[in-house]
């Protein structure tokens, strides 16, 4: 009896003694991989970047809403500022933190561990990287204000990240950029892998320093003195000269590589988006001939309807976005050329007299030429007509008005950075929504989710910065 | 599936050759029970001696007799059987069931057969024809209201999953899927269906895998609801085990034939649909071109006048009120090729609403099966055809099942047997589920023109095969803006799905001696489907072919060595060592073709007008090895006590932690062996604590990259946004449980009581973590569940009379869940987020299944506040707690009523509680489609009549108070689609409904043929039976809706959007035996 039951256990641990290492090859997943390149992750994150930026979804990005530059059709929640029912402020974060800041991350320490990259090339990439990184870093500063900043991004040890002062992560953005320009000065960086200037490293050095330049003068009137250095520092060492620099990430033409434009506009069959009066009117009392490219003639050759904003509007009646943001391969804007000459003019007008090259005039009129050559209007005639225009002529006792109104107009495509000159200037003049006359929004509201998942530093953020309001201002949003 | 052929074969062959053996003096045979299955433990005594034996695992015995001896075959439950051993030196007995209730035998863990009452556990058993009578698809719907402590629950549509849940949801975000096992055979019972149709973006719904089992092969069903039950199975049966047996030939019988038709059609329950009103047409309010704002103006009849149009692309009825004196020019007036066209007609609600695309569906299923066994051998095969057509349009489930079961002595002390079953399933036309154009109900429940006629839609695309639909951009673009015409989504837009299963085992049984025998088992459950989508040129949105190519396998191996001896006349011991080891295997992939089709109606992968994305493939091995042991000790057939222990191996564990150990104890004392009373016939207490320890799914300890779709030539890869975690540990459950059966008054009276308590630890959970780290989830062993509840069964027999008697039979079962803790900083688990802005949560001090979402702003005495303008205050939240998915209890009652040939029954299957959120009425109302949104209020005008101010003012005034706590007197308007019932104002809150039902589940009529009709027919049995299913609601607090449709089987309830109705299905069932 006893020899059956000792065959039997034998038999039994013998099946089960099989190796413990083929049980852990099995649990390795031949269909994803444990190991990626830095190429892969870095191409990842600047799409991820850029298709966020362009994406004009009610789920994910609602900039061209919230500056008024279009409205909805039916659906007018997220035209009134609603941006709890979707989730939006969810959407941003995660996309940023996890897409774009995690793989960038990531990438750095594949660089490191590279040996078939001099010295000089890693710095390049590192340079490229720390380029997008702060550009992210300024998106989520510039929606949400206090974000987690030195402790986020360390997972594996710091699952409860505390907030960083926005005004602070600032300083570290602009030191990180100057840092940057070392580098990128350093080698040949991505070159394939790099879907905006295709390796081309004195444009990424443009971009740097006009990124630079967009952060000094962000801060203009929060930390003047850093402002001041920080932007003459960026003008002295090169920004961007013209549309040829601008950094754009050029879509393809057919799915997933679309600019997300294409995908909501056209793709969906929806009939969801409408020129909002507020750029409409604008544009219609400047008369401004970039309205043939920024909109459709649907309603008749030179008939521009804005629909009322925030209010249900037939599609049929309102004016539409023009031909070219229907074509998949509509370019991602990151930054332009215009935008610089416009900070370049607030540096140099008479408020600030930043020590920097040119003049405000100068600055001001390259802004609304570059927006519109950018267009397609090289008629020089046609744009000496409009800049000579006394409601658009350069007039230094108007500059904020004057800049803030162009500068606003040129960032159509590009609506964060539209919403953020609204913010800064306080030109121009925004309307109510007309379903619930709600306040035009100074700042996103925290993730829902961080209120549940990281609630000691949510509430830390939130008194620290003034309530986590829409109403509550940015730290450079101080007159 | 080759290797799986081969042991078929192998096994044929081994029937067909005989093994032989010798004479010897002893007296040999098997004692089998009514259905040919082996009894173990049958004392088999020469009559007026104490030479004696007992049968082993196998039902063998053997002994030493002169040719006198009388042997006295007795087994508890059976009756005893005397047979003269003559000349006789095999001698094979059935023993019949003796009717008394309570002496059972059932199938336990690994098919191990025990006397019910030695069991220390609370087990269930049903009949096969419980579930079989009815003609359904699933055989797990019919478990509905039948078992205790048992919820089932289905999605509604044809084919569709049903979840089973036993004793509550154990598992914080893994499956709390009850584990089926079919002859020994545990059965695959995921569903395939897409992360988005669980969560109710749309897909369809392909049903559970469990749906596969037939009914009508199926014999008995054993209920094991608790841990203990089923410790010996591992891990998955940590949520409960339902033991399926199905029938078997018997030794020495001749061939016997069975064949059974049944038909059962089906149709929409009115109770469950919508109520359209019947006085506005489509709009969102007054605000479009016409004078009066509910027109667009175009001219469409082109004489130069503008004429008023329907706003075409608004998907709400808050337009025009009726008029049918005002002719417009709707749809059916822009479509060239329509008889309609250019045509204005009168403005008035549609005859034919969405409710009436519901027809009769029907299932038949007929089945035949032969079955008959020599003095070595039985035999089954059985061959089952399901036709269902639903009740939708184009839509129908085909499967045929054949399945053979047999076994045969090789020799005298071996024995193989084997069950191989072989199932096909082709549906077509399955319901499109959640909130997507494809699901037909979306537009129905949501975003509906109550001017639309159905039948003229019908027609339309009948007519031209387009897709006219009621919804296009608009006279110049007639391309659908949001929804398709809904016969065009039925005919064009279908999917189909295909699947090829195989499940079964063959197992070798080996007595070595009196006290040991071996059972060497190998199982297999393998299947792979196909399921193809379909999405026309010309449908909203962009057409689309995708397929879903999926491979699934099972295969357990097993050998188990069991011993049972009496160690003296009062004391028994039996038990088993084993070993199983498991392997589960699946590969899919899914493929889609990219930025539309090029040609209409060519579905193939070619057609892709955009060069294709790669497609979604995945690939998992996972091995379980599983080391166990049980002892069951008898003391004079009244104490008893069990024990296992079991080790398992995961391969989903890092190598480091991969090992892991759980016990059981429990125990059963039969109480009226000791206390003997004239009005107790049986009185059994049991008590029991168990483990189980369980490992998690493959991919949770390596981190990996996503690649995706290269852009412009260049790679894509990005980090996983779970980060998987290197130092994982295996979850364990702990319960316990103690129950008292007693039966009194000859068993007139039957009471079954069971109270548990179960609390899964160390839950190997996705926690959420602030995605500022990166990552959105972090997996970690964090989070503990507590069920605990009460399970009542309860038979009486108040009539019992010659020819007539009535039994009733009652389930009762409360089962409390609550989630004890996550891990240290997280207050909440999202399980799922859903459209409307709500989520589906676990948190700690709540119940599993917290609905959140906006709530009402409540004073201090909970009423609810309104703003200065009227409407109701609403949290600016949406984390707010405003419901929760779990019922308070669940019953069901069963009475039976036998006369003569007759027997009539019926279930009445009862919920009380569980909330429920309808994003279809979340929508709904702000659309208008509802009668509730056109009213008339409170001064007797219609509701949506403007504000005046006077007495003839429309509007509302909504129950509530003011902030200085007076009462709301502020009258708000109801002329759009920003009322205060939608979307647009309303709270979540007030969308989250009462679950409870009270349901006549069931209703049987059946007529056996009597002995004396019999004579003159060929057959040995005949019945015809009358049979309803869900024929009537008898109470519900849900409006337009079921309170059971849900989106899918799993962990996401208490949601519906686009909810299919409850289907009320009669038809005949009749059975034949030769």
């Amino acid at each position: 009896m006893k020899k059956y039951l000792v065959t039997f256990i034998m038999v039994c641990l013998f099946t089960s003694c099989s190796d413990d290492d083929k049980y852990e090859r099995l649990n390795q997943d031949p269909k994803n991989p444990t190991e990626a390149s830095e190429e892969f992750l870095f191409t990842s994150a600047t799409v991820s970047l850029g298709d966020f930026m362009a994406s004009p979804n009610v789920n994910i990005n609602v900039f061209r809403f919230i500056s008024q530059y279009l409205t909805a059709t039916t659906y007018v929640d997220e035209p009134n500022y609603d941006l709890t029912n979707r989730n939006i402020p969810k959407s941003q974060w995660s996309e940023i933190y996890r897409d774009v800041l995690l793989d960038l991350d990531d990438a750095k320490a594949y660089i490191d561990e590279n040996s078939d990259l001099s010295q000089g090339q890693k710095d390049a990439r590192l340079g490229q990287i720390e380029v997008l990184q702060v550009y992210a870093w300024q998106v989520l500063v510039d929606t949400f204000a206090d974000i987690p900043y030195t402790e986020a991004l360390q997972a594996e040890t710091i699952t409860l990240p505390a907030y960083d002062d926005a005004g602070t992560i600032y300083i570290s953005l602009i030191e990180r950029l100057q840092d940057a320009r070392t580098l990128l000065s350093s080698g040949q960086g991505f070159a394939g892998a790099d879907v905006i200037f295709g390796g081309d490293m004195s444009k990424w050095s443009k971009f740097s320093n006009s990124l630079q330049l967009r952060l000094a003068m962000r801060i203009s009137d929060s930390n003047s003195s850093l402002s001041k250095s920080a932007a003459e520092d960026a003008a002295s060492n090169g920004v961007f000269t013209g549309n040829q620099d601008n950094a754009a990430i050029v879509y393809q033409s057919s799915p997933p590589n679309t600019n997300p434009l294409w995908e909501d506009l056209v793709q969906s069959g929806r009939s969801d988006y409408v020129a909002a009066n507020t750029l409409v009117d604008i544009m219609n009392g400047l008369e401004d001939p970039r309205r043939m490219y920024y909109f459709d003639e649907n309603l008749g050759a030179g008939v521009y309807e804005g629909g009322i904003y925030g209010s249900q509007n037939p599609y049929s009646s309102s004016t539409h976005m023009g031909e070219s943001f229907l074509d998949p391969t509509h370019p991602g804007i990151l930054m332009d050329f215009a935008e610089v000459s416009f900070h370049l003019a607030t540096a140099t007008s008479t408020d600030l007299s930043y020590a920097v090259f040119g003049d405000a005039l100068t600055h001001y009129e390259n802004g609304v030429t570059a927006s519109m050559n950018y267009a397609g209007i090289d008629d020089q005639v046609a744009i000496d007509d409009y800049l000579s225009r006394p409601d658009v002529s350069y007039d230094s006792a108007n500059s904020n008005a004057l800049i803030g109104t162009q500068f606003w107009i040129a960032m159509f495509d590009n609506p964060l950075e539209g919403w953020s000159v609204w913010r800064k200037y306080d030109e121009p003049t925004l309307n109510l929504p007309g379903s619930t006359g709600n306040p035009v929004p100074l700042r996103y509201t925290y993730p829902i989710n961080e209120q549940n998942l990281n609630e000691v530093n949510y509430n830390a953020a939130s008194q620290a910065i003034g309530g986590d309001s829409q109403q509550t201002r940015l730290f450079w949003d101080v007159n | 599936m080759k290797q799986n052929v081969n042991w078929i074969f192998l096994f044929l062959f081994a029937l067909i050759s005989h093994v032989g053996f010798a004479q010897s003096q002893e007296v040999t045979g098997t004692v089998v029970d009514d259905s040919g299955l082996p009894l173990p433990g049958v004392n088999v005594i020469e009559d007026g001696t104490s030479n004696g034996t007992q049968t082993n695992f196998d039902g063998n015995f053997s002994i030493k007799v002169g040719q006198e001896a009388v042997l006295v075959f007795s087994y508890l439950g059976m009756k005893e059987q005397r047979v003269t051993v003559g000349s006789q030196s095999s001698i094979q007995i059935v023993l019949k069931n003796d009717t008394g209730q309570l002496d059972e035998v059932v199938v336990t863990a690994l098919g191990i057969k025990r006397e019910k009452k030695s069991l220390g556990y609370a087990t269930q058993e049903l009949d096969g024809n419980e579930v079989s009578d009815v003609a359904t698809q699933n055989f797990t719907n019919a478990l509905s209201g039948k078992v205790a402590g048992l919820q089932v629950k289905s999605s509604g549509t044809m084919g569709g999953s049903t979840n089973v849940v036993i004793r509550g949801n154990a598992s914080l975000t893994g499956s709390n899927q009850a584990l089926f096992v079919v002859d020994g055979t545990p059965i695959i019972n995921q569903n395939s269906n897409t992360g988005g149709q669980r969560s109710g973006q749309g897909g369809y719904d392909y049903g559970n895998a469990a749906s596969d089992i037939n009914p009508d092969d199926i014999k008995s069903i054993n209920v094991l609801r608790g841990a203990a039950a089923s410790a010996l199975y591992g891990e998955r049966a940590a949520n409960g085990v339902i033991i399926i047996e199905t029938k078997k030939g018997s030794k020495n019988k001749g061939l016997g034939v069975s064949i059974r038709s049944s038909v059962m059609f089906s149709n929409a329950d009115k109770s469950t649909l919508p109520k359209y009103q019947q006085k506005y047409g489509a709009g969102y309010g007054p605000y479009y071109q016409s004078e009066d704002g509910y027109f667009n103006l175009y001219d469409v009849n082109g004489d130069g006048v503008l004429d008023e149009t329907t706003p075409f692309t608004e998907d709400a009825s808050f337009g025009a009120a009726f008029d049918p004196d005002r002719m417009i020019y709707q749809w059916n007036s822009i479509y060239p090729g329509l008889d309609t066209y250019q045509q204005a007609s009168p403005w008035v609600a549609a005859e034919n609403t969405p409710n009436d695309i519901w027809e009769t569906g029907y299932t038949m299923i007929n089945s035949v099966s032969l079955d008959g066994g020599t003095d070595k051998s039985t035999y089954r095969v059985g061959f089952t055809n399901l036709d269902q057509e639903g009740s939708l349009p184009n839509s129908s489930i085909k499967r045929n099942n054949i399945k053979f079961s047999g076994s045969h002595d090789l020799s005298e002390k071996l024995r193989v047997g084997s069950n191989v079953n072989f199932i096909k399933t082709d549906g077509k036309g399955r319901y499109g589920t959640g909130y997507d154009d494809l699901n037909v109900m979306q537009s129905a429940r949501q975003w509906n023109q109550t001017n639309v006629d159905l039948f003229e839609q019908r027609d339309a695309y009948f007519q031209t095969g387009r897709n006219i639909t009621w919804n296009p951009n608009g006279p110049e673009n007639l391309t659908p803006i949001y929804f398709d015409n809904p016969y065009f989504t039925r005919y064009e837009n279908f999917q189909t799905d295909t699947r090829n299963r195989y499940f079964g085992n063959i197992n070798l049984n080996y007595e070595i001696n009196d006290v040991f025998s071996v059972l060497g088992r190998f199982t297999f459950d393998t299947y792979s489907e196909l399921q193809e989508e379909r999405k026309n040129v010309g449908s909203v949105g962009v057409s689309r072919y995708s397929r879903f190519d999926n491979r699934v396998a099972e295969y357990n191996y097993d050998l188990i060595l069991n011993f049972n001896k009496d160690l003296n006349d009062d004391l028994n011991i039996d038990g088993n060592i084993g070993f199983n080891l498991r392997r589960n295997e699946q590969t899919f992939i899914r493929a889609s073709t990219n930025g539309g089709l090029n040609a209409a109606g060519f579905y193939a992968l070619s057609n892709s007008k955009d060069p294709l994305q790669p497609p979604l493939e995945y690939e998992a091995d996972q091995m379980v090895d599983g080391l166990f042991a049980r002892g069951s000790l008898g003391y004079k057939d009244t104490y008893y006590l069990e024990a296992t222990i079991r080790r398992d191996r995961s391969s989903t564990l890092p190598k480091a932690d991969n090992t892991y150990f759980y016990p059981s104890i429990s125990t059963s004392v039969l109480l009226s062996n000791i206390i003997k009373k004239d009005w107790l016939s049986f009185a059994k207490f049991r008590a029991n604590y168990a483990q189980v320890g369980s490992a998690t799914d493959p991919y949770d300890v390596f981190n990996t990259y996503v690649i995706s779709t290269p852009f412009n030539g260049q790679g894509i890869a990005s980090l996983n946004s779970t980060l998987n975690n290197l130092e994982l540990k295996s979850e364990t459950s702990k319960s316990y449980e103690v129950g008292l059966e007693a039966s009194f008054l000859d068993d007139r009276l039957n009471l079954d009581f069971s109270y548990y308590r179960t609390r899964t630890e160390d839950q190997i959970t996705p926690v959420p973590v602030s995605n500022a780290t990166g990552y959105t989830r972090k997996l970690l062993n964090a989070g503990e569940i507590e069920n605990k509840g009460i399970e009542v069964l309860l038979g009486v027999t108040p009539l019992e009379l010659d020819a007539f008697s009535w039994n009733v039979n009652v389930n009762w079962s409360r089962n409390r869940n609550k989630v004890i803790s996550l891990t240290d900083g997280i207050d909440n688990l999202q399980l799922a987020s859903l459209q409307g802005g709500i989520s589906i949560n676990a948190a700690p001090g709540e119940p599993y299944g917290t609905i959140r979402g906006t709530d009402y702003v409540y004073d201090d005495s909970g009423r609810k506040t309104v703003n200065s303008s009227g409407y109701y205050e609403t949290t600016s939240s949406n984390n707010e707690i405003i419901g929760n998915i779990q019922p308070d209890w669940n019953a069901g009652i069963t009475n039976t009523f036998t006369y003569k040939n007759f027997r009539f029954s019926f279930l009445i299957d009862i919920q009380e509680g569980g909330d429920i959120f309808s994003l279809d009425t979340w929508y709904g109302f702000a659309t208008g489609v509802y009668d509730r949104t056109a009213g008339i209020n409170d001064l007797g005008n219609e509701m949506r009549a403007p504000l005046t101010g006077g007495a003839d003012s429309g509007g509302i005034i909504l129950p509530g108070v003011n902030a200085d706590g007076s009462q709301n007197q502020t009258r708000v308007p109801f002329d759009t689609y920003a009322n205060p019932y939608g979307y647009a104002r309303d709270a979540n809150k007030g969308h989250v409904y009462d679950a409870s039902y009270i349901k006549l589940r069931e209703l049987n009529l059946t007529y056996s043929f009597g002995d004396k009709v019999l004579e003159k027919l060929p057959f040995n049995g005949a019945s015809l039976s009358i049979i309803g299913r869900n024929l009537w609601i008898i109470d519900k607090n849900m409006p337009y809706s079921d309170p059971e449709a849900g989106l899918s089987s799993g962990n996401v309830q208490g949601y519906q959007s686009g909810a299919y109705p409850a289907m009320q299905q009669y038809g005949v069932n009749l059975k034949f035996n030769f």
